[in-house]
């Protein structure tokens, strides 16, 4: 469990995962409204070095952030019945060759069977506190994450 | 075409969204306004389902540009052009949109104008308040996008974005505030209608990016949707009943101030004597009165046209093509994409 005490500390921490993300790398997000995910993201996109502001992607289901070390699809999987149907919304772009984040709400994430990193954001009581979970699945997720 | 010639007649094509609009216009005059909303299929979502708009454009559009051509009293071949809006939005939804346009461009052998939703929005002033000679400040607030805009003319070629949202746009705030309140979807409506019940200042919420050291133009909703989240949540946590309409006003009070203030802030700095208010946020009730009231104070005139057309129509979409046919732009190619991020920048593709 990491602990995160603003949004500065938010975004630096995802712009350290950032930093060590590859192409391919999908990440899924989950936490409520209002738990930062967007602000991770934000984060994540200073770390690959992207250009453009990376904002809320819900009213197009789908964002792609390009011009860094690696091109950001940013999806908002609220609306959508399976993962399956980002490639539907025509992005123009290979997952394989980007890094996906994913937010997603909680309880879908188990459809997902590839490796993946989940990251769980809540939001402490009456506090700016953050509290991060990372959970590995598959690949070399546990490895990477120790430099972090 | 010359200025004396008569004025363009327009089918203008909109699918961005949730809303079929086929609008057709002369000029500046609005001859029809054909919408086909599949909003209901997507109420039960909480949000609108690409899938199912796309499907639903593909079975309205031909039925709704009847609809449109019989109000209008015009048949389809009189038509001079074809507009469509070619992004931004959902692509799928987009792409019904622009393969009718083509088809219809095609068929009917009329120039094609693919042009971008947003710069459609600020246009439909022009149907409302009659042309403008001179440049003004738009402030776009829809679910997607909340930008304020400097504008040298109304449907030309050329917009500078003075600031945007860094994160939520004020539309998709209102949609996940409802949500967060149990008022259902679409927010912007709801809350609206919450909020007359409701005391604008029983809450304090916090006014996003308004310090001094803030960038001036830009907005910020997010820590205001998670305020709301919080302070909803520590009355449930507490046993209380949470007044709903407090929280509506409350939270609506707080967007349409930040909005206010920096749209006309933005219309003094750049030394322009209106404001234009689009999107669909625009249809907003609060944000109206107090946009009049500020710019009442400042001495400055300000635009807006009936809510109706506000939110995403196809008039809007011809009111450009319309502008962009009498000032002789080029149109567009047949083989233009959908583009689901088009930049506010590019007003036709």
């Amino acid at each position: 469990m990491i602990e995160l005490a603003t949004p500065a500390d938010t975004h630096a921490f995802g712009r350290g995962l950032g930093e060590l993300l590859r192409a391919g790398d999908l990440l899924v997000l989950t936490g409520p409204l209002g738990a930062g995910k967007t602000a991770l993201t934000q984060g994540i996109g200073a770390g690959l070095g992207v250009r453009g502001p990376v904002v809320s992607p819900t009213f197009v289901i789908a964002r792609v952030h390009r011009g860094g070390r690696l091109p950001l699809v940013h999806v908002d999987a609220y609306r959508l019945g399976s993962l399956d149907e980002v490639d539907d919304l025509d992005l123009d772009i290979e997952v394989t060759d980007s890094v996906t984040v994913v937010e997603w709400g909680a309880g879908l994430v188990d459809r997902l069977s590839e490796s993946r990193l989940e990251v769980s954001i809540s939001r402490r009581e009456d506090t700016e506190v953050r509290q991060v979970l990372l959970k590995p699945v598959g690949g070399d997720w546990a490895e990477r994450l120790a430099a972090l | 075409m010359s200025p004396m010639a008569s004025e363009a007649l327009v089918l203008g094509i909109e699918t961005s969204c949730d809303e079929t609009g086929i609008g057709i216009v002369r000029g500046s005059t609005l001859l029809a306004d054909a919408v086909a909303s599949s909003v209901a299929e997507h109420a039960r979502y909480g949000g609108v389902v690409p899938e199912v708009a796309s499907r639903a454009h593909l079975q309205a559009m031909v039925p709704t540009v009847h609809r449109a051509c019989e109000q209008a009293g015009v048949q389809l071949s009189d038509v001079d052009a074809i507009a469509v809006t070619a992004g931004p939005g959902l692509a799928g939804a987009l792409l019904v949109g622009v393969a009718a346009a083509k088809a219809y461009a095609l068929a009917l052998d009329k120039p094609l104008y693919g042009v971008n939703h947003l710069s459609a929005h600020v246009s439909v002033d022009l149907l409302e308040n009659g042309p403008l000679e001179e440049a003004c400040v738009a402030l776009l607030v829809s679910g997607g996008h909340s930008s304020i805009l400097r504008v040298p003319r109304v449907g030309g070629l050329e917009l500078t974005e003075l600031g945007a949202t860094l994160d939520d746009a004020a539309g998709e705030a209102f949609d996940k505030v409802a949500r967060l309140l149990g008022l259902g979807f679409p927010g912007g409506p709801l809350i609206d209608r919450a909020a007359r019940d409701g005391d604008p200042a029983s809450i304090a919420f916090p006014r996003g990016l308004s310090g001094a050291s803030d960038p001036a133009f830009a907005f910020s909703f997010s820590g205001l949707k998670t305020a709301v989240a919080r302070w909803v949540e520590a009355r449930q946590r507490a046993g209380e009943p949470v007044p709903v309409n407090d929280v509506a006003a409350s939270f609506q009070e707080a967007v349409v101030d930040v909005l206010t203030i920096k749209a006309v802030r933005a219309a003094r700095e750049q030394g322009v004597d209106h404001l234009l208010l689009g999107g669909g946020v625009a249809a907003n009730s609060r944000l109206r009165e107090l946009a009049a009231e500020r710019c009442a104070r400042e001495g400055i005139r300000l635009r807006v046209p009936r809510p109706g057309l506000c939110t995403d129509n196809g008039a809007m979409v011809a009111a450009l093509g319309a502008q962009l046919v009498q000032h002789g732009a080029p149109p567009s190619a047949l083989d233009i994409p959908a583009d689901s991020s088009m930049p506010i920048a590019d007003v036709l593709m």
